[in-house]
């Protein structure tokens, strides 16, 4: 496959990923939030703080008056087309990237894709105010998640559909962990435990799993390491595993390339440790140093498969 | 509906008054004006025969159900990407390709003549190319002027010498097609270097059939969705000596590209890799493409660029669209590019007063679609003719496509007359004139009712050892009421284009 149309692909996953974590993660808040609107004890701001951090934001959104934060939230998160990880940017850079390597994907990958971006280039922060910010957020996750099956009834399973998958299941366990990072369980834990479940579709599963009545905690070392919670970051990263064993046919546990190393070493720590062993220094300081692993992998990928300087000769 | 009869036909719009329908449709009254050969109406406002089915079935659909699936179909059009991008406008502007639901029809015997007119002229065109960029006989024999040849832009003088694969250098064309007052077809320019438009021949059967089924009710209509795996096959024949199994790619110069879309659904639909210059890479005269698992050899490059864009080292050194040492891999035989470089020279609209010269020279034959009337400007007396009346002509930069650079001396103001009789004057070797024609008319559907626009007709040629015309041909419609000029740059349309089987 071109290294290019790897590339796309990847970026394609991610962003499309990204667009529904974003969006999942606001819809949630949004409707846990309404819980919290009169009360001045700062519980409100702070939710919205962690919003803003799972998105990788660094901006505080100033505590003028209540509900400001979450306008605030959503017109950075959802609509600013200057801050690369809002969702409107999330989809442009997909579907861009989709335009690039419109040969390669199926029509009706591409008229979901193409559909996604008309429908949400179509709104405002004002639109999705009047709809009800959680019924256009909800159809930014169904879009999302179409676009998802569609992609695996229509794409030929070969190299196209696992860069795709490469993509998509980084940003999943990328996003999974900036969502651990962010978390405040401490302040109060069965809220934000819940949050945290519901933020990865996992409440439900969650309590279905466990035999007994569940701690906050064990929510957390649920969305860390339940081996078929989709979005845990151990699920997300055996996809991952799969997708670039599938490229490099490589065998599984063994590793060829960059990559394959340093995820192979990940998945190691979350198959052989316990939750108490991984959370020992803290949740969050756990999650971040996830967060700084998932970024240097996604450079190992990059460097292995689309480097920017041109393969040279000894490649031949 | 019941099957009609010979002479029980749905009586048409008449020509005059135009109150009574063809369908839930109005006709335009501009109809009864009209002098031009219609399509669809004959001068007494009944139907052509081949067109009295069609007309029956859409006069059995309310009107409003009929703009509700017009509707439909441009929405499907805008989600499936069927765009163009306008490069006059806002960077990055893309519009749907505007789409007119009523049918151009073609008979059998029509589209027979048209396919031996277009099989004779493409073997000349490709033999014309061969020679001058080997024997030069035409020249030497003074039937086309030496210097009208070198000093064409598009004449290459890098090509000279060079052999290419099969002696193929027009393995695709589109020659335009138009209908004059009798209906009789002439050709109006031939495109013999990328010539785009078929994707809105293959999106236009797909989104009619899925919008208006009915209409194909009664009809035989060739199917067109064949092209790509016969373009396939003329590509895979054209590879370098040697090479059983091709590799094949489209090479497009990528996503702001007007073309883009068709790009990509060429790629898609032949299973072959599409590529922008950053993915090719030469190494010692052979071409590759960078993969991620390494470098893959490229045999035939199916290119959507421009001559000029394709390779830095030869042409436009500042252009980062082409292939470095793509030219030297070209020349040594390594690649086959599809076209091959240097056939602008073929269409440059100073040559096509000579390609009925070019048909005798080449095939001792007699041209079996003729030319229109065309004035040389270098010719002294041609020219004044032109200047003195150009109110009568249209005027076209032999360096210019997509109806830029011309004048439509009938509806140009004053200015624009004077600009251009300076313009002539100055630079005749660039401007031909021909006196304005009257296209055809096919019946559009404006504002809900039924308007004559005028149409071309592209069909493509494909050239492998022999030259063969896919029954895949695009109808181009001035969408704009008196508008001469089809191309989608100033505001044409397209109809999907049935050719009946025999």
């Amino acid at each position: 496959m071109l290294s290019r149309v790897a590339e796309s692909l990847f970026w394609l996953g991610r962003n499309v990923e990204r667009a529904e974590s974003i969006a999942r993660i606001l819809e949630v808040s949004y409707t846990r939030a309404m819980d919290l609107y009169s009360r001045d004890d700062g519980r409100y701001e702070r939710l919205w703080r962690s919003v803003m951090q799972c998105g990788g934001f660094v901006a505080e959104p100033k505590p003028s008056a209540p509900g400001l934060a979450a306008h605030e939230a959503l017109a950075h998160c959802v609509f600013d087309r200057g801050n690369s990880n809002s969702i409107v940017s999330a989809i442009h850079v997909a579907r861009t990237n989709a335009l690039g390597i419109r040969a390669e994907l199926t029509t009706e990958l591409w008229v979901v894709i193409n559909v996604l971006y008309l429908s949400v280039e179509g709104q405002s922060l004002r639109s999705a105010l009047r709809e009800g910010p959680a019924r256009f957020l909800r159809r930014v996750c169904e879009s999302t998640q179409a676009l998802a099956g569609v992609a695996d009834a229509t794409l030929s399973h070969g190299d196209v559909w696992r860069f795709l998958q490469a993509g998509r299941f980084l940003e999943r366990a990328f996003m999974t962990a900036r969502m651990l990072q962010a978390i405040e369980v401490e302040h109060e834990p069965w809220h934000e435990s819940q949050r945290l479940l519901e933020m990865c579709c996992a409440s439900e599963p969650f309590v279905h799993d466990m035999r007994f009545v569940p701690e906050p905690r064990d929510a957390l070392a649920f969305i860390a390491l339940a081996p078929d919670c989709p979005r845990s970051l151990r699920f997300s990263f055996r996809e991952l595993g799969n997708a670039l064993h599938g490229i490099s046919d490589n065998r599984e546990g063994t590793f060829g390339t960059e990559p394959e190393r340093r995820l192979g070493k990940l998945c190691a720590r979350l198959d052989f440790a316990s939750a108490d062993e991984l959370f020992a220094p803290g949740v969050n300081i756990f999650a971040r140093a996830t967060v700084a692993e998932i970024v240097a992998l996604s450079g190992d990928v990059e460097t292995a498969y689309f480097p920017r300087l041109p393969i040279g000769i000894g490649n031949l | 509906m019941p099957r009609l009869r010979r002479n029980d036909r749905p009586r048409a719009a008449p020509a005059t008054g135009g109150r009574t329908h063809a369908s839930g449709l109005g006709v335009d009254p501009a109809y009864a004006r009209a002098t031009q050969y219609d399509e669809l109406f004959l001068p007494d406002g009944s139907p052509r025969e081949h067109y009295a089915q069609l007309m029956a079935t859409l006069a059995a659909l309310p009107r409003d159900e009929i703009l509700a699936r017009v509707q439909s179909i441009n929405t499907m059009l805008l989600q499936r990407g069927v765009t163009f991008t306008v490069y006059a406008e806002a960077s990055g502007t893309e519009r749907v390709f505007p789409f007119d639901i009523i049918p151009r029809i073609l008979t059998t015997a029509e589209w027979d003549r048209i396919d031996r007119g277009i099989v004779q002229r493409v073997r000349a065109l490709n033999a014309f190319l061969h020679d001058v960029y080997h024997d030069e006989r035409i020249l030497r024999e003074r039937r086309i002027p030496r210097e009208i040849v070198y000093s064409s832009k598009s004449f290459c003088a890098e090509m000279i010498g060079v052999d290419v694969a099969g002696d193929v250098y027009v393995h695709v064309s589109g020659i335009d097609l138009i209908r004059d007052e009798n209906g009789t077809f002439l050709v109006l320019e031939d495109n013999c270097r990328s010539p785009s438009g078929i994707s809105y021949v293959l999106e236009n059967r797909t989104v009619l059939k899925r919008g208006f089924p009915d209409v194909f009710r009664n009809y035989e209509v060739c199917p067109v969705d064949d092209y790509p795996s016969r373009l396939l096959r003329v590509l895979r024949h054209c590879a370098p000596a040697g090479v059983s199994q091709p590799n094949v790619v489209v090479l497009t110069p990528g996503i702001h590209n007007s073309a883009y879309f068709e790009h990509t659904l060429l790629a898609r639909r032949m299973g072959v890799e599409l590529v922008e210059g950053r993915d090719l890479i030469v190494v010692d005269n052979v071409a590759y493409v960078r993969t991620t698992h390494g470098l893959e050899r490229v045999d035939v490059i199916y290119r959507r660029i421009d001559d000029d864009y394709l390779d830095p080292l030869y042409f436009h050194s500042e252009s980062t669209l082409g292939v470095t040492g793509l030219m030297n891999a070209y020349r040594a035989g390594k690649v086959t590019l599809a076209n091959a470089i240097g056939t602008g020279v073929a269409d440059d609209k100073a040559l096509y007063p000579y390609v009925p010269e070019m048909i005798r020279f080449y095939l001792g034959e007699t041209p079996l679609l003729e030319n229109v009337l065309t004035f040389d400007c270098t010719n002294d007396v041609q020219r004044r003719h032109v200047l003195d009346n150009l109110d009568k002509f249209v005027v076209k930069n032999v360096n210019a496509s997509g109806g830029y650079g011309m004048l439509m001396g009938a509806f140009a103001s004053a200015a624009e007359r004077t600009l251009f009789a300076a313009l002539v004057a100055e630079r005749p070797r660039d401007f031909i004139a021909q006196p304005t024609i009257q296209l055809s008319s096919a019946p559009t559907l404006i504002d809900g009712r039924l308007s004559p626009r005028r149409v071309d007709l592209r069909p493509f040629a494909l050239l492998s050892d022999s030259v063969e015309v896919p029954r895949a041909a695009l109808t181009r419609v001035a969408l704009r009421e008196d508008s001469l000029v089809v191309n989608s740059s100033q505001g044409g349309g397209s109809k999907d284009t049935w050719v009946l089987q025999a």
